[in-house]
């Protein structure tokens, strides 16, 4: 299928610190483009240059072949935008901000109110629709936000973070309206920091200090994990996890479910030399267990460039 | 541009007023409650009941006299004390404006042809009320010297009308003139009764316009930038242009329900009147814009709203002060009034003066409202400058 957004080699520097560091990717309509990376990695600068909120310096990014810089005011009508920040206004209610949002999107005035109508019943916003939009809860206020942002019925969504904050309950609700538009056709680009969510994304891409590291469905990021996992149950663990990630042979450690886990080229190795000899007298090592790498794992592994880890093909 | 979309920016305009009410009490309240402050404050009717202290050192017929004449003048209530205390007072302390003594031997050198000039301190921390007090004592004076002479010509000998009678007729007639006070007989034009409500009402009118319009609009850009509205309303269909209008339509609306309340309070309590009110309605019209571009200005060079609210109001004191709204301008020195030629208000007053009070062709206001017009120009230029120069940020 013809991709609906297409990066190439997309660049911004703010000052000598490099945002994004020519980025590529693509983007077919009814995927869920999972962007993650840590605070402060680019993606909420690629999001800004794709809404045309910030030039890019280099490279280029289109939407629907519309330029997003160049052609900024056309590509607008294709998308709807959700900030990482809430952005709406405080002191309107539910409908008024609908309202405002259909006429400024210029969404015929014969269409708007069944259309605002029906986004309030699916963002289950019915009771509210009075409420000023300062009065709602965290969910609800995401929940508003989307509803907003999909009032003009865009075929392209980007979210900023859309689920920071929120109790599992309303993540919950989000992300069952995400599948939905999915479902419908609609391409959703979201960015987030939380690795559960990730699993839930048909694609991913994983941004580093502006570069992006991998992009691929989730099950072909994790299988390119091809390291095991050694877990350690030690005592004490926090002196333990110290004191494991400067052993050689080992890239790295972190403590999951009160055991020290290791990013290790070759666990048996290491677990054939310490069940021979135990290193630290101090240190009181009670067990081992081979662990499935999560999705956290492969993020760990491709942001801190293990690469004996993965499988990069 | 579509109307639609600028009657949605409106709109939204329009509820976040409406939810606002203490600025929408004080938009309603303000207007009229200064017009009425103006109004009364600054009347420059002629003061009444000054308190002054007196002392008599003469204690002559004279001096009584003089004082019985003084005391029909209403600017003074006198209070009397002995000299010792008069010429021991201080005004401030005594909570007087002015001490007035009459030296001993006033009356005696009067009538021995050596006129001794009357003692007044006066409290000159107050400009006005000084000079005042000195005018009405010299026509008290006046009016005294009228009556002693008037007292001395009754009493003249018959001998000396008998030589008067022999001079020649056009040196008596000289000397007839010369012993009656001379006049001036003046005509008030353009504002007959000497009100100052008549000449500060534009400096109201436009007072007000500047300060809600200038702070308003610098803030309704600002606040969507804080709240980071404003980077959602640059990825709706909205162009810069329609949420400019948009945004300045509400804006617009009360500024002109404020004129008109602002008139109505002037024409209707004060009984002051419009003429011209075409060109009144182009030279406001005007003023608004060029408001609403200098809001506009300080909104796209400002951050936050706190320093949007600052460099308003550190515009608006000079403007208030060097504008001629509410003293004219005719004594500032030149480099001054150069510079109060660069404000918008300075003009819209000097046109509405024209206009109204003047009731000059409106050739007689053409720099002013091409002052207006360039004001325009430069600020409207000047924002959407700002605002395109760091679009991207």
């Amino acid at each position: 299928m013809r991709s609906l957004v297409v990066l190439d080699q997309l660049e911004k520097s703010f000052g000598r610190m490099r945002a994004v560091d020519r980025v590529s990717l693509e983007l077919p309509p009814g995927e869920i483009f999972g962007f993650l990376g840590a605070n402060g990695a680019g993606k909420t600068t690629t999001i800004r240059m794709l809404c045309g909120l910030t030039r890019p310096d280099g490279g280029r990014a289109s939407i629907a072949g519309l330029d997003v810089w160049a052609q900024r005011s056309e590509a607008r009508k294709l998308f709807g935008y959700m900030p990482q920040k809430f952005s709406l206004y405080p002191d309107l209610s539910v409908l008024e901000n609908l309202r405002f949002f259909a006429g400024a999107c210029r969404v015929p005035a014969a269409e708007a109110p069944a259309r605002i109508e029906a986004l309030i019943e699916r963002a289950d916003l019915r009771a509210k629709r009075d409420a000023l939009a300062g009065s709602l809860s965290g969910g609800m206020k995401q929940l508003l936000a989307l509803a907003c942002a999909l009032v003009h019925e865009p075929k392209l969504l980007f979210l900023d973070e859309p689920t920071a904050g929120l109790d599992p309950v309303h993540r919950q609700q989000m992300w069952d309206l995400l599948y939905e538009l999915s479902h419908g056709g609609v391409a959703v680009f979201v960015t987030t920091h939380y690795m559960d969510e990730a699993e839930r994304c048909t694609q991913l891409g994983f941004i580093h200090r502006g570069r992006l590291l991998a992009q691929a469905p989730p099950d072909r990021l994790k299988s390119s994990f091809r390291a095991k996992l050694l877990e350690l149950e030690v005592d004490p663990v926090m002196p333990a996890l110290l004191r494991l990630r400067a052993e050689s042979g080992v890239l790295g450690a972190a403590l999951r479910s009160g055991r020290v886990r290791l990013y290790a080229p070759d666990p048996e190795a290491l677990l054939a030399r310490w069940t021979q000899a135990w290193p630290h007298a101090d240190l009181r090592l009670l067990g081992h267990r081979w662990a499935e790498p999560d999705m956290e794992d492969v993020f760990t592994a491709y942001s801190q460039g293990y690469d004996a880890l993965l499988d990069r093909a | 541009m579509s109307p639609a979309a600028i009657l949605s920016v409106a709109r939204k305009e329009c509820l976040h007023i409406a939810r606002d009410w203490r600025i929408l009490l004080v938009l309603l309240l303000l207007p009229p409650a200064f017009t009425l402050m103006f109004g009364y404050a600054f009347e420059v009717g002629a003061k009444v009941g000054v308190p002054t202290l007196v002392a008599d050192a003469d204690n002559s017929a004279q001096s009584a006299r003089f004082l019985e004449q003084a005391q029909k003048n209403k600017t003074f209530a006198w209070r009397k004390v002995t000299p010792a205390e008069a010429s021991a007072a201080d005004p401030f302390q005594a909570k007087v404006r002015g001490i007035l003594l009459i030296p001993a031997g006033w009356g005696a050198k009067l009538a021995d042809g050596d006129p001794q000039p009357l003692q007044l301190t006066l409290d000159a921390g107050d400009i006005n009320t000084a000079l005042e007090l000195e005018g009405a004592l010299r026509t008290s004076l006046a009016e005294f010297q009228m009556n002693e002479r008037q007292l001395v010509i009754d009493d003249l000998p018959e001998e000396v009308f008998e030589m008067g009678r022999k001079l020649p007729v056009t040196v008596r007639k000289q000397f007839t003139s010369l012993m009656t006070p001379w006049e001036v007989k003046s005509k008030n034009l353009y504002n007959p009764d000497q009100r100052f409500i008549e000449f500060v009402l534009p400096g109201i009118i436009g007072l007000i316009l500047q300060l809600l319009t200038v702070t308003l609009t610098a803030c309704t850009i600002v606040r969507e930038r804080e709240s980071g509205t404003y980077a959602q309303l640059m990825v709706t269909s909205l162009g810069r242009g329609e949420i400019v209008v948009g945004k300045m339509l509400p804006y617009l609306g009360l500024s002109i329900l404020m004129v008109i309340v602002v008139m109505a309070v002037g024409g209707l309590h004060f009984a002051v009147k419009f003429r011209g009110l075409p060109w009144l309605t182009v030279i406001c019209l005007l003023f608004l814009l060029s408001s609403l571009g200098l809001g506009l200005v300080i909104s796209a060079f400002c951050r936050t709203q706190t320093q949007a609210i600052q460099v308003a109001v550190f515009f608006l004191m000079p403007v208030f002060v060097l504008s001629g709204a509410f003293a004219p301008l005719d004594q500032l020195p030149p480099a001054v009034a150069a510079v109060s030629e660069l404000f918008p208000l300075t003009h819209f007053c000097r046109a509405f003066r024209i206009v109204s009070m003047y009731q000059a062709p409106i050739a007689a206001a053409a720099v002013d409202l091409a002052a207006l017009l360039a004001g325009i120009a430069v600020c409207f230029g000047g924002a959407t400058y700002l605002l395109s120069a760091r679009k991207g940020d």
